[in-house]
Order: structure tokens, then sequence, then C-alpha cells
């Protein structure tokens, strides 16, 4: 997962890579998405998300359709 | 008679509060003293660990931690400083995450993807502050056919 300056060069890297299918979002989606997911991690208590919490998060999040999709 | 389940919760939590406090990733003889275990216990927890994808491994020698998301273990282009110290995140996401993982302010240097300028982001206050856009370039069902790559 990397950043780019905008979506301009985001698309030139999926073009001289080769790349078919990519998802984006926005900084701040992306600042939401690693607060829920590593929040807790240090804690005793923790547990890795199960598939139905990730993907309720992902919804939440805006991050729909296949290229999202956690489960075959 | 502890479970594998309470070492492994174990083995993590010491690791990660090792991790915060050196700045670097213990080893399993580490971890063995400050649990009282065998190193063997904690080499078998990490194998547990890596299979559950809670750490990965270092290829090639399954006894050190590669990713401890998200922290890298190794030096990566994501710096982030934070909590008084330099980290390394895995990716943009993990380098988010380092601070949200430390409840902590933090500031993120990396070059952009495709052009190689520096970039910055900014975590003040828990808010965001930068500019840019995330790319993902392997889809979510795929992210674990090579965490590394991804």
């Amino acid at each position: 997962m990397l950043l780019f300056r905008d979506e301009g060069h985001a698309t030139n890297w999926r073009t001289q890579h080769q790349v078919t299918e990519a998802g984006r979002m926005s900084l701040e989606t992306g600042w939401r998405l690693a607060r829920t997911w590593y929040t807790d991690k240090r804690g005793p208590n923790w547990r890795r998300s199960s598939l139905e919490d990730a993907e309720a998060l992902f919804a939440r999040l805006g991050l729909t359709g296949d290229f999202w999709r956690l489960r075959s | 008679m502890p479970t594998d389940a309470d070492l492994d919760r174990d083995v993590r939590v010491a690791f990660y509060t090792r991790l915060i406090e050196s700045g670097t990733a213990p080893s399993t003889g580490d971890l063995a003293a400050a649990l009282n275990v065998e190193p063997a216990a904690v080499f078998a927890s990490f194998q547990r660990l890596g299979a559950a994808r809670t750490l990965v491994l270092e290829p090639g020698d399954s006894a050190r931690v590669r990713m401890a998301n998200p922290f890298s273990c190794i030096p990566t282009p994501f710096a982030v400083t934070a909590a008084g110290r330099q980290w390394w995140g895995n990716c943009i996401w993990d380098s988010l995450g380092i601070a949200a993982f430390l409840g902590s302010d933090a500031t993120i240097e990396c070059t952009c993807g495709d052009c190689g300028q520096p970039m910055s982001v900014a975590i003040r206050d828990g808010q965001a502050h930068g500019s840019g856009v995330i790319q993902f370039g392997v889809p979510a069902l795929h992210w674990w056919d090579d965490i590394v790559y991804t």
C-alpha cells in the first residue's frame, strides 16, 4: 500500500506496473482504517478481527466492491 | 499449566512491549528470559503467531520477526517519528497504524510511489494532515498470498 501525490501519479504507477486491479482511498480514510485496525493490538485482550468484523469495517469506510472482498 | 493460547498472548504482549521500550525487536532469548520459559517455547509460539498472521516471520529464519504489524523490524521507505523514536512502517496503512498503536502524534516521511518525490503526513491530536492518495495494488483476498510484497 503506497502513497501517491495524486490520482494521476497513482494511475501512472498502475500502468507502469501493469496492475490490473487497484483500490484507492483518501488519507483520511486510511487513517480511520488504521485507527480501527491497530489501536488495541498491544493489549492482552486483543483478538484478530473476524472476517465479519473486517467486512463491516470496510463497508463503513466505503471500501466496497470486488477489490475489497475478503472471502472467495 | 498455561495453554499455548496463554503463551501466545504473553509472547505477543511482551514482544510489543519490548519493541516499544527499546525500539528494536526482541529475540526469542529475550522473550524467554522475560517470560521465564524456554527459548524453544517462544520459538514454537512464534510459529503459531506466524500461522495466525499475528506476526510475520523472517523468510528463511523463523526465529526472527520481520513484521509485527504495524511495525517493520527492518528499515523500509516509510519512516515514522512518534513517541520519541523513529519506527519503520511496512506500508502507508501500517505507518498510520503506528500512530494509532502508540496513541501518539506522529510524522510519516515517505516518497510518492510513482515519482519518488518526498511526502510527509502528520498525525496531530488524532487528525491526519497531509495530501495524497493511498493505493492498494493487490486485492484484499490476496493480501496474505505474499504479505511482504503486499
